[in-house]
């Protein structure tokens, strides 16, 4: 029975995938980038975090909340800025209200299973995206890539 | 080969069973391939490891492939303690190792499989959706759901290949966990294409496609679990001797019968054959005609008939009675 059922899901799964390959590969589940792209708006969580992330009046500044103005920037979008601690910026995350949060994390950080991780984009540092949102993450992961380090 | 132990022809054996040169050429030929089997395996556990990341499917192809480590090494312990020579201690030889090496492995299996199938199951209710990101290798940015892709490419070819050429030794050698590893490798081609099928879902957006190919291939562990352990427990418990697949009742159990009545002596025979691992083990009671004892001489020739019927009747007794023993129930 199983062994009948795996191919033709493989099947399934393999031929739908050639014809929609080339458009949005991989895809966001809940359209992130989609999202930024049409709306021009950028939700960015920060937790305070010294030398990474300063908080004051107004919006954030620093390394970090530089980096997410430039690449807000490379879509065409603003950020609008939520300031909270860790702990509510992973509520956030799940309860999909932001697309991204800077605070100084590392690739060790313990929030791991409820929000994705980028590829740390110098020495240890990562952001943070919602969970499987690969387009998105993909995207901010080139573009860290090219303009995150040094 | 222990040191002391002379060789026969082909210089393979179980126990004290000499094997016919179509075995030893079997079981010289099944060890080689469980080792290339082991080599292959570990490496393709490594690589399934280095690229898992977020895939629940690949995590559970993960732990498939490091089981399928098991059932090579239970064929090759087994052989190894089988290959030796009854003692005092253990008067009907070592070849029951086989089947403690069959009943380990489908524990092993059924156990994980379980435990994945639960796993799978449970990140499919929460709608997790895998994070799949990007990943930089020889200078090339891409996404990290076409190396796992390769990956799976390369853990599905090795047992496709090597399944299929463990097959027909495991009918040579009537070993029934290389039997078992043998199958299950030639089915383990649908887990990778079905763990490809979840990551390339991942790619698509359908974030329920790994965690549904992960609950299928678990829950195709739990088949073979099931089926293995239903099958080592029953030879275990000295059912009528099987073929190697397990399918029907080993002819042999119905030639002895038929071999002993043939002899003019004997007026009729009712004979228990099981399966050690191997080789068989046959107890025959026959009624001679009109209830003459036979000379010593009938006896010895009755032995080396069914001896010389297959190189499988290894351990025989043919015991002379006056009535068959009810006690045990004609063959159907």
């Amino acid at each position: 029975m199983l062994r009948r059922i795996l191919p033709l899901v493989a099947a399934i799964v393999l031929f739908g995938g050639c014809g929609l390959l080339p458009s949005d590969f991989p895809a966001d589940p809940d359209g992130t980038l989609d999202r930024v792209r049409t709306e021009g708006v950028v939700r960015a969580g920060a937790s305070p975090r010294p030398g990474w992330v300063e908080v004051a009046t107004g919006d954030p500044t620093g390394r970090e909340p530089e980096l997410v103005e430039a690449f807000a920037e490379d879509l065409g979008a603003e950020v609008e800025w939520t300031v909270a601690g860790e702990e509510e910026l992973v509520r956030l995350f799940e309860a999909g209200e932001i697309d991204l949060a800077v605070g100084g994390f590392t690739d060790t950080n313990a929030w791991v299973d409820k929000v994705g991780l980028t590829r740390p984009y110098v020495s240890t540092h990562v952001l943070m995206v919602p969970m499987g949102e690969n387009a998105w993450q993909s995207r901010l992961e080139r573009w860290l890539d090219d303009n995150g380090g040094g | 080969m222990r040191p002391g132990a002379e060789p026969g022809e082909g210089g393979q054996r179980f126990g004290h069973t000499e094997l016919p040169p179509e075995q030893a050429h079997a079981l010289r030929r099944a060890k080689r391939l469980e080792v290339v089997t082991l080599v292959y395996m570990a490496s393709a556990v490594a690589v399934v490891f280095a690229t898992a990341g977020s895939s629940q499917a690949m995590k559970t192809a993960w732990v498939e492939d490091s089981l399928a480590l098991v059932p090579p090494l239970a064929f090759l312990v087994a052989v190894r303690f089988g290959h030796r020579r009854p003692d005092a201690d253990h008067p009907y030889g070592y070849h029951r190792s086989t089947g403690v090496g069959h009943l380990t492995a489908a524990v092993a299996l059924l156990a994980v499989g379980l435990l994945l199938a639960v796993e799978s199951a449970m990140s499919l209710a929460r709608a997790e959706h895998p994070p799949i990101g990007t990943v930089q290798l020889f200078g090339q940015t891409f996404w990290a759901g076409w190396l796992m892709v390769a990956a799976m490419t390369y853990t599905g070819i090795g047992p496709f290949v090597l399944g299929r050429m463990k097959l027909p030794l495991a009918e040579a050698l009537h070993d029934k966990v290389l039997y078992a590893d043998a199958d299950m490798q030639k089915a383990d081609w649908m887990t990778a294409a079905g763990t490809i099928a979840g990551v390339l879902g991942i790619g698509l957006g359908l974030w329920w496609a790994d965690s549904s190919a992960a609950l299928l291939i678990s829950l195709s562990i739990v088949h073979d679990g099931w089926t293995n352990l239903r099958h080592a427990t029953t030879a275990l418990m000295d059912e009528r001797a099987r073929t190697y697949d397990d399918e029907h009742p080993h002819p042999l159990t119905r030639r002895v019968d038929e071999v002993l009545t043939n002899l003019t002596w004997v007026d009729d025979s009712r004979s228990r054959v099981r399966d050690q691992g191997h080789v068989f083990h046959v107890e025959a009671f026959v009624r001679p005609v009109a209830g003459r004892a036979p000379t010593l001489e009938q006896l010895e020739a009755a032995v080396s008939v069914l001896s010389d019927l297959d190189w499988k009747v290894h351990d025989v007794v043919v015991m002379p009675v006056r009535d068959l023993p009810d006690t045990i129930p004609a063959p159907d």
